[in-house]
């Protein structure tokens, strides 16, 4: 098995390097090329003119296209993303302190999705053929007209604002010591075991992660539901039932297994979906994440931060979508033998 | 070979054809096509007689009467019956009028994202080969970067407009068309009917568009139906963060991101747009679930 | 002694669309200690419905109405579910079809058959030790490797030793086949029925045999139950009811199934199929009474009750009825002959099919798969040319070949004269058809009748305005023996016959000068199945038409063709006249093959004493 793993592995990586120097380019372009005057997105307002000579020298903006990118690719693979405008930081300093935040929001919102979505597909599956699963149905397509950002809005009025049970701002409250560790305030906090600070962070992770989650959760539900419906027509199914196996026992042992795969592979497809949510969601809860980031850098016109939200937005996609293929391999057996 | 029996009695079978006019009315009886239907529809009509139907301007500022309340809370006015936003423009106006931005970039994207995505899939899942690689890759391509992320990169290219908003959606929702019908029409390239077509000297293009487009038909309706709800939230998405249409134009994103800053002191600012924007993608939502399962024999309730 | 499991005038009855529907009726049989009982009927009779009714697994909407199912003593429809439950698997065991999805494909064969032993009360520390004695005992080698492994790494012949050891690891007092071999090479079946027999004994287990084969059930059955659309309408000991049938259909269903030996006559067919559950409302009586030769009407309104025509042998028919259905002798039939002189309409010379997968690192090695290892042969025009093997041997490939769906990767292809050049498929010879096996997938849903027949009317040389294609569709229907009525309709509301004969009609509609039918008949019942053969015999008659009949089952082979091609692994190991092939085969896989099928006459014993396992392995 682990050789078809490692053949996995290698040829996700081998398509990925050519993926993330495409998609550079087709941002570069969109971002350089395509405006009138790309030099004003590229200085603060009050640049002077030395100023913008000396920014056309360096970015080469006198010279084509693909020397532009050649000369932004150099930079970038030593490590230099450029210089926020708005923030005068280095953005490669601006995304490192923004990238664990956003990951941390991330996981914590697919696992609340899969809490969310596990049960709610088992219950939708069981309450076929009643009236109850029309009523669930109905429920999870208005879920599924709700986007996240809007789940967001009533979340931070009713939870946050009306009822005041959660905050709705930040990662933790200010002035809260942000350790140096990982990043990801629930491992640090509870490596160096400061409870109090950890159950902090956690609170004002819910609300925006719920948002996420709520979001995602419809996705996930109908798929689980629609592939328990398609195995329980299935032959291996009604064999077990002629073996004597109860209705709950062939789902949990058999069914469940089964509908793994399909739900795997939605996540992986729409893991983006989820990630995107993240722009807006940040924002509305004034979350320090790199979707905040961007969003932030679009008000400001700022093009060296969004170019460099956007690659970062791109590998971590595919670093998720490679997981998502290893755990593929590793849970379908009729993969395992390459 | 003939027998005494006539053969009609013999052949009954529970289903009948599945021509376009059966197809209509399981379709009519099914409560999702009505109901979502029916809210498409009360749209539709508000976006093309938005003027005659809107009470006021939707552009014009009644500096005196800043966020005033809907006219049933205390404090409202019947002139203004949903309220008024911080410049004191009509919010129920607003509204209206923004059904007409959300519905034509809905629509006209939804257009543009089929037409390029079943193309494309109908060529790649056909074809196979190298041109199935390349395509297939570019799509892998496109979608690795969060839909969102994408469109948002496109716009700070592309520039505000209406026009821009269109084809960003486009150019970022072809993808998820694409894969799917792609799936579907390999699957059907894979029949022997297609095969037969070959043996009887039936061309690719004739074989495409008689034996497999209209066997891939329901599924893209379907997915048609549901981009336009996709679109109208990607436009709400954009001019949230203020990348869609020019300031002066009624959109409901950017009512809500505008009434997001008076939240506190008037959340029926920013509940009344979300309301019609929930309504108005569940409208479409529901027309295309209900279009799915009528149109789809393995998912109708099946009798025995 | 009481019997193991009896049925008491059972009836199951349906709610559809608001009217109730009598779907099994008044079935009674009985089954003693070790005795094997086999139920025998085409598809649709409800053969499988008797099973489901002692497994408690109903579809919704069916009940039993009426009747008394026991067990060991005990009444069957009283019981709970979970009683039920707890006699299924320990008590009373079934041995599903289509072995390889019959288990789930995501956990090993060890974790199922585990749970299974957890099931039926074993504890779990022995669950290894005993599973690698049963698998044994079925013959299933390398017993403790296989528990690791996953169904789709088995065959199916291996998948169902491992089902029938589960079948029978917890000392069943009943076992229930459900077509166990249905799904199943020629071979594997003569395997697995001999396989099933010796633990029936070993553990002295009651066996209910359902099977489409008539011939199957003789040989392997006690007795014989024979089911025509709900209705149980002969049952007696094997010998009298296969050698002396009673009811009309019996007699027809026997003489409709081609025979492997003895003169060749011609099948008789009789008209229309049996009803389906739609029509079953209007036919009170019996409900076999409108194909039946006597068309008595009191057999229209009555049900009559059984009637003993011999020791342990009923059948439900009237006395003045039993001479209907003496089928008459078909004629002779005279081996389709072949236009002398004329070229080959095909001739194969060295030819190989082959495919490439990426195997290895990075898909970087590439392997080759020999579909057809070397190809040499040629068929006459005007000739029926059979093409025989298991799947997998390569047959349908060159079935594929012939038509231009494949292109060789090397050695020569030609059709009438002309050359097929090796390179990419270029599909212009309409004069080569074929006729697809499976036609549900053959058939486009969307197509009326009338536009599928008249398809290769819509573009070439053979263009013809739609206003005037309507009289060449209804020539079609009357060449294919379609009823007039039918060309409005989908292909979703025709029987499985009916949609075979719009594919052959389909491709006729091209006047091709050859055919390829490719495994065509097959999944069709025994009826059906002979106005097919007739239908194609009929055409190469008529038309001269030169055809290629791919197929596994040797008596329909023997039926149509002269000549005929044994293929194995891609090779054609044996060729000549049919005749001589059948009487004197020369290859050894030839002779087990002819060795494997059950035997026309009931009384050779069967399954004959094979090669043990390892020699059937170094064939393949």
């Amino acid at each position: 098995m682990f050789k078809s793993l490692i053949n996995v592995a290698a040829r996700r990586l081998a398509g990925a390097i050519p993926t993330v120097l495409l998609l550079s380019m087709v941002v570069f372009i969109v971002l350089r090329a395509l405006p009138a005057d790309p030099l004003a997105l590229l200085l603060p307002p009050n640049a002077t003119q030395a100023d913008a000579e000396a920014v056309r020298k360096a970015l080469g903006l006198d010279r084509s296209i693909v020397i532009q990118y050649l000369i932004w690719l150099r930079d970038a693979l030593s490590g230099d993303l450029g210089n926020s405008i708005a923030f005068r930081e280095p953005v490669t300093r601006l995304l490192a302190n923004s990238l664990p935040a956003t990951l941390e929001l991330s996981f914590v919102g697919l696992g609340l999705a899969l809490l969310i979505s596990i049960p709610g597909g088992l219950l939708l599956y069981g309450a076929r053929g009643t009236i109850l699963e029309n009523i669930l149905d109905v429920l999870v397509v208005c879920m599924l007209s709700i986007p996240s950002f809007l789940w967001a809005i009533f979340l931070l009025l009713g939870f946050g604002v009306m009822l005041g049970w959660l905050p709705f701002s930040g990662r933790v409250e200010s002035g809260i010591v942000i350790p140096d560790g990982t990043g990801f305030l629930l491992i640090d906090y509870l490596v160096t075991m400061q409870w109090g600070y950890w159950q902090n962070a956690l609170s004002h992770l819910i609300l925006p992660a719920m948002a996420l989650a709520l979001g995602f959760s419809p996705l996930v539900i109908r798929v689980l539901r629609s592939s328990l419906l398609e195995s329980s027509d299935d032959h291996y199914v009604t064999v077990a039932r002629q073996r004597g196996l109860s209705e709950r026992q062939i789902i949990l042992a058999h069914m469940l297994r089964n509908s793994v795969l399909p739900t795997i592979t939605l996540i992986g497809a729409q893991f983006g979906f989820l990630f995107g949510g993240t722009l807006l969601v940040e924002t509305i809860f004034s979350y320090p994440g790199i979707g905040n980031l961007m969003v932030q850098a679009v008000r400001n016109h700022d093009l060296p931060v969004i170019q460099g939200v956007a690659l970062v937005f791109c590998v971590t996609t595919l670093a998720i979508n490679t997981v998502v293929d290893i755990l593929y391999v590793v849970l379908n057996p009729k993969l395992r033998r390459a | 070979m003939s027998s005494s029996i006539p053969s009609s009695a013999a052949l009954k079978r529970e289903r009948p054809p599945s021509a376009t006019a059966e197809a209509l009315r399981q379709a009519i009886r099914s409560p999702r096509v009505v109901i979502g239907g029916a809210i498409v529809l009360a749209m539709v009509i508000c976006a093309v007689f938005a003027p005659q139907i809107a009470p006021n301007d939707p552009a014009e500022q009644d500096l005196l009467n800043m966020l005033l309340p809907p006219m049933w809370a205390e404090g409202g006015s019947i002139d203004y019956p949903f309220g008024t936003d911080s410049l004191g423009r009509c919010i129920l106006s607003q509204m209206i009028f923004g059904a007409r931005v959300a519905l034509f970039v809905g629509f006209v994207a939804a257009i543009g994202a089929t037409l390029l995505g079943t193309t494309l899939a109908l060529i790649s899942g056909y074809f196979g080969g190298w041109i199935d690689r390349v395509i297939s890759h570019l799509v892998d391509l496109w979608m690795s970067l969060p839909p969102v992320v994408l469109s948002v990169t496109l716009m700070v290219g592309f520039g505000t407009g209406v026009g821009n908003v269109i084809l960003s959606i486009v150019l970022v929702d072809w993808t998820r068309f694409c894969r799917v019908v792609r799936s579907e029409v390999m699957v059907v390239a894979r029949k022997d009917f297609v095969s037969a077509a070959k043996l009887l000297g039936f061309g690719n293009v004739r074989i495409i568009l008689r034996e497999i487009l209209p066997s891939v038909a329901p599924l893209i309706i379907t997915l048609f139906t549901l981009q336009v709800g996709i679109g109208i939230i990607v436009e709400a998405i954009l001019s949230f963060v203020g990348l869609s249409v020019p300031a002066g134009v009624p959109a409901w994103g950017q009512m809500i991101a505008q009434a997001r800053n008076y939240m506190y002191q008037a959340p029926w600012g920013i509940i009344l747009p979300i309301i019609a924007m929930f309504i108005t993608v569940l409208g479409f939502n529901l027309l295309g679930e209900g279009l799915r399962v009528t149109l789809d024999p393995r998912l109708r309730k099946r009798n025995i | 002694m009481t019997d193991v499991l009896s049925f008491d005038n059972v009836t199951v009855t349906a709610r559809m669309s608001g009217r109730r529907i009598d779907v099994l009726r008044d079935i009674s049989f009985s089954l003693g200690q070790g005795d094997i009982v086999g139920l025998v009927g085409e598809s649709g009779a409800g053969k499988s419905m008797i099973g489901r009714v002692i497994s408690g697994l109903l579809p919704d909407n069916f009940s039993v109405s009426a009747g008394k199912v026991s067990f060991d003593g005990k009444n069957l429809l009283a019981l709970g579910k979970s009683e039920r439950r707890a006699l299924l698997g320990r008590r009373i065991a079934f041995i599903p079809q289509e072995p390889l999805s019959a288990l789930n494909p995501v956990r090993t064969i060890g974790s199922q058959f585990s749970e299974h032993l957890r099931h039926i009360g074993i504890e779990r520390s022995r669950h290894r030790a005993l599973m690698i004695e049963r698998l044994t005992q079925v013959q299933l080698r390398n017993a403790e490797e296989a528990l690791q492994r996953f169904p789709h790494e088995l065959s199916g012949g291996q998948c169902q030793r491992v089902l029938i050891a589960m079948a029978f690891a917890g000392e069943p007092a009943l076992v229930v086949a459900d077509e166990p071999t249905t799904a199943l090479d020629v071979m594997t079946q003569a395997h697995i029925v001999r396989l099933i027999a010796e633990q029936q004994k070993q553990h002295g287990t009651a066996l209910l045999f359902i099977t489409h084969d008539l011939r199957l059930a003789g040989h392997v059955c006690r007795n014989v139950g024979v089911m025509y659309a709900g209705d149980m309408v002969e049952f007696g000991p094997a010998a009298s009811v296969l050698k002396a049938p009673s009811h009309p259909y019996t007699k027809s269903l026997l003489a409709a199934i081609p025979e492997l030996t003895g003169p060749r006559r011609v099948l008789p067919a009789l008209a229309d199929h049996m009803p389906g559950l739609g029509t079953f409302a209007g036919l009170g009586g019996c409900r076999f009474s409108p194909r039946c030769a006597t068309k008595d009407p009191s057999c229209i309104a009555t049900r009559l009750p059984p009637r003993m025509v011999g020791a342990g042998h009923w059948v439900r028919c009237a006395e003045r009825c039993e001479a209907a259905g003496n089928a008459q002798l078909g004629d002779l039939i005279s081996l389709p002959a072949s236009v002398a002189d004329a070229p080959a309409a095909v001739a194969f010379d060295k030819v190989r099919l082959s495919y490439h997968a990426s195997r290895g690192f990075l898909g970087l090695r590439r392997s080759r798969f020999d579909a057809v290892k070397s190809a040499t042969f040629s068929v006459q025009e005007g000739e029926i040319l059979g093409i025989v093997g298991e799947s997998g041997s390569g047959k349908t490939s060159i079935g594929r070949l012939i038509v231009g769906l494949e292109r060789p990767s090397a050695g020569m292809i030609r059709i009438h004269g002309q050359e097929r050049t090796t390179g990419a498929v270029h599909l212009t010879h309409r004069d080569t058809q074929l006729i697809f096996q499976d036609p549900q997938s053959a058939l486009n849903p969307r197509r009326s009748v009338m536009r599928l027949l008249t398809q290769a009317l819509e573009v070439g040389e053979s263009y013809v305005p739609e206003s005037e294609r309507r009289p060449v569709a209804e020539a079609l229907l009357r060449d294919t023996g379609l009823p007039p009525d039918c060309l409005e309709r989908f292909s979703s509301q025709l029987s499985g016959g009916q949609r075979q004969r719009v594919n052959i009609g389909r491709a006729l509609g091209a006047k091709p000068k050859l055919i390829v039918a490719d495994e065509i008949v097959s999944g069709l019942d025994v009826s059906v199945q002979a106005h097919i053969l007739n239908c194609l015999l009929d055409l190469n008659r008529k038309h001269r038409l030169t055809m290629v009949f791919i197929s596994h089952d040797l008596a329909v082979v023997r039926y149509l063709c002269s000549r005929i091609l044994m293929m194995h692994a891609g090779e054609i190991v044996e060729e000549g006249p049919t005749e001589a092939v059948f009487s004197n085969p020369q290859h050894p896989y030839t002779k087990a093959l002819l060795d494997a099928v059950p035997p026309d006459n009931a009384d050779r014993p069967w399954p004959p004493v094979l090669a043990t396992d390892s020699a059937m392995s170094a064939l393949r």
